[in-house]
């Protein structure tokens, strides 16, 4: 992994609590130049975290800096940073062109040549002059994306910035954020699927249950999301031949016979994907279902967190 | 003020369904007058309509419809991240906020206090009394601006919040607790209308406070309100 001299984002012990429930527990990173993900799942305190790093929230505890400023309470700071929250917070009587303009005005940006490029990076150019209240999810987060990045900032910020929107625009947008970050800017995006994090982020910051789990290059992490064993429910017939013949291959830790179904526990999914069918053709078997059974992002974690 | 952000502040107060709605309230105290003027019972307008009907409801509810979304509605929709996240000073916010808020207001509350004093008033202050009235409605939705504004700030129920406000505190307790008259923005309407034209409103005698008491009062609600607003933006933190 790439390390710089002084980060760009700095978060030091920062908790947040509302009442008794703790939404952020003692978090401590850097963010340097480039693109790093916050992961985890729904709930984990990953919007709240990035509140406070955007300055809309004050932290219980400790202190988060952006570009060397506190972030809370310096609205001078947004001249150089962009923020997307997650949620669809958008003015739906303005068409997406006055909503970026309106952006770029409060950003005291007055060169239009600035909202067309942003509009055009985010491909809407089309679409500019339509009311926002009749976009659809995926426009409408593209829109909010060009608001964000109209005045050209060092640092941004993206809540869950891929929801809503088709491959074709993932791809587009994975595109456009690689090509910000490529210039030497920062980039923090959260999200609750790995897949998306992992397209884009060289470094993870893995939340779980409101703790900072895991962080660094995301090859290791996943590594350790694939070394964990897998519960994967088999419904077959020949039941009881398959089962023989599943406890027999090495990939397969141990088996459980229930309700017409065989769980099986594997510490090798890859492996136990690519037999599974050929051991059902060799005991003449047939392969109604293959299921994971515990596939959620919260059992993973979960796991991540135990080692 | 930002400009940017007053027009689309301005946009969002000025909608025909909000322009609608204060334009039927304002129907009801003109209505009255015309009709009460009509009947030649000209000269009790003040008692009638003008204190009852237009300080003491019309204003006050009028203000609030606008008022407490001007800042209800961003908590709401979740839209206010996209004034604060920024470089705009919170005090600017608010300036725009009020300022859209008494664009869309005031005009209205100061020409129907205008109108129904005018068709109260004799020929002889029938001037100085519109002027008076004009000022004191003016002063008046500046000041309930500036309270609503706030109380939408704080709770997105601040309509529920106002509605007890207008009727227990301004229409019921400072009618009949008499120190609390320096504490209502409707004695404050008053007492400016009464202390810049004291013949033609002769009948809010009884209920009026001292010129400088009024000015003061009216100005300082104003600004105070406004400041809790600005400290309330700078400490909250945004949903």
């Amino acid at each position: 992994m790439t390390t710089y001299a002084s980060p760009t984002i700095q978060v030091n012990a920062v908790s947040k609590w509302y009442g008794n429930v703790v939404a952020v527990n003692d978090v401590t990173f850097d963010v340097h130049p480039g693109i790093s993900g916050i992961l985890g799942p729904n709930g984990a305190g990953k919007t709240t975290l990035l509140h406070i790093i955007a300055g809309l929230a004050a932290p219980s505890e400790g202190e988060v800096r952006v570009l060397g400023e506190p972030s809370r309470g310096n609205p001078e700071l947004y001249r150089r940073i962009g923020v997307m929250a997650e949620h669809d917070a958008l003015y739906p009587f303005m068409t997406g062109r006055e909503f970026v303009t309106f952006a770029a005005r409060l950003q005291g940006v007055q060169d239009s040549d600035a909202v067309d490029e942003a509009i055009r990076a985010v491909d809407l150019v089309e679409a500019q002059g339509r009311r926002i209240g009749g976009y659809s999810r995926g426009m409408r987060q593209r829109i909010r994306m060009a608001a964000s990045l109209v005045h050209d900032p060092e640092v941004l910020i993206l809540d869950e910035p891929l929801n809503g929107t088709d491959p074709r625009q993932r791809l587009h947008f994975g595109e456009m954020v690689q090509r910000f970050a490529a210039s030497g800017k920062t980039v923090l995006i959260s999200s609750h699927i790995l897949e998306e994090v992992e397209a884009l982020a060289e470094r993870i910051l893995l939340m779980v249950s409101s703790k900072l789990a895991a962080s660094g290059d995301y090859r290791a992490i996943r590594e350790k999301l694939d070394e964990r064993p897998f519960m994967v429910r088999v419904v077959a017939s020949k039941q009881r031949d398959m089962a023989a013949a599943l406890v027999r291959n090495p990939a397969v830790e141990s088996i459980s016979l229930a309700d017409g179904a065989i769980d099986v526990q594997t510490g090798n999914i890859g492996e136990f994907q690519s037999v599974v069918a050929r051991l059902a053709q060799e005991v003449g078997s047939r392969l109604y279902r293959v299921e994971p059974l515990d596939d959620s992002l919260e059992s993973v974690f979960t796991y991540v967190v135990q080692r | 003020m930002n400009g940017a952000l007053f027009l689309v502040s301005l946009r969002q107060a000025a909608s025909l369904k909000r322009l609608a709605v204060i334009v039927v309230f304002a129907l009801v105290p003109l209505g009255t007058a015309i009709a009460i003027s009509a009947l030649g019972d000209g000269e009790d307008l003040v008692n009638s309509v003008l204190d009852p009907l237009v300080i003491a409801t019309f204003l006050p509810i009028t203000v609030m419809t606008i008022a407490t979304t001007a800042f209800g509605n961003e908590v709401e929709d979740r839209t206010l991240g996209l004034l604060t996240m920024k470089p705009v000073s919170r005090l600017a916010i608010v300036l725009a906020k009020l300022g859209a808020t008494l664009s869309v207001t005031a005009p209205l509350a100061v020409l129907v206090a205008i109108v129904v004093t005018v068709l109260g008033s004799d020929d002889e202050s029938v001037g100085s009394a519109a002027v008076a009235a004009g000022v004191a409605a003016a002063m008046g939705a500046a000041a309930y601006s500036s309270i609503f504004t706030w109380a939408g700030l704080m709770n997105t129920r601040a309509l529920g919040f106002g509605l007890v406000y207008v009727l227990l505190w301004e229409a019921l307790l400072v009618t009949f607790i008499e120190g609390l008259r320096y504490l209502s923005v409707r004695s404050y309407i008053i007492g400016v209308m009464h202390g810049m034209e004291e013949s033609a409103f002769s009948e809010l005698a009884d209920r009026s406070i001292e010129l400088p008491a009024a000015l003061a009062g009216a100005i300082l609600a104003t600004v105070v309100f406004a400041y809790l607003t600005v400290r309330r933006l700078q400490t909250m933190d945004v949903p």
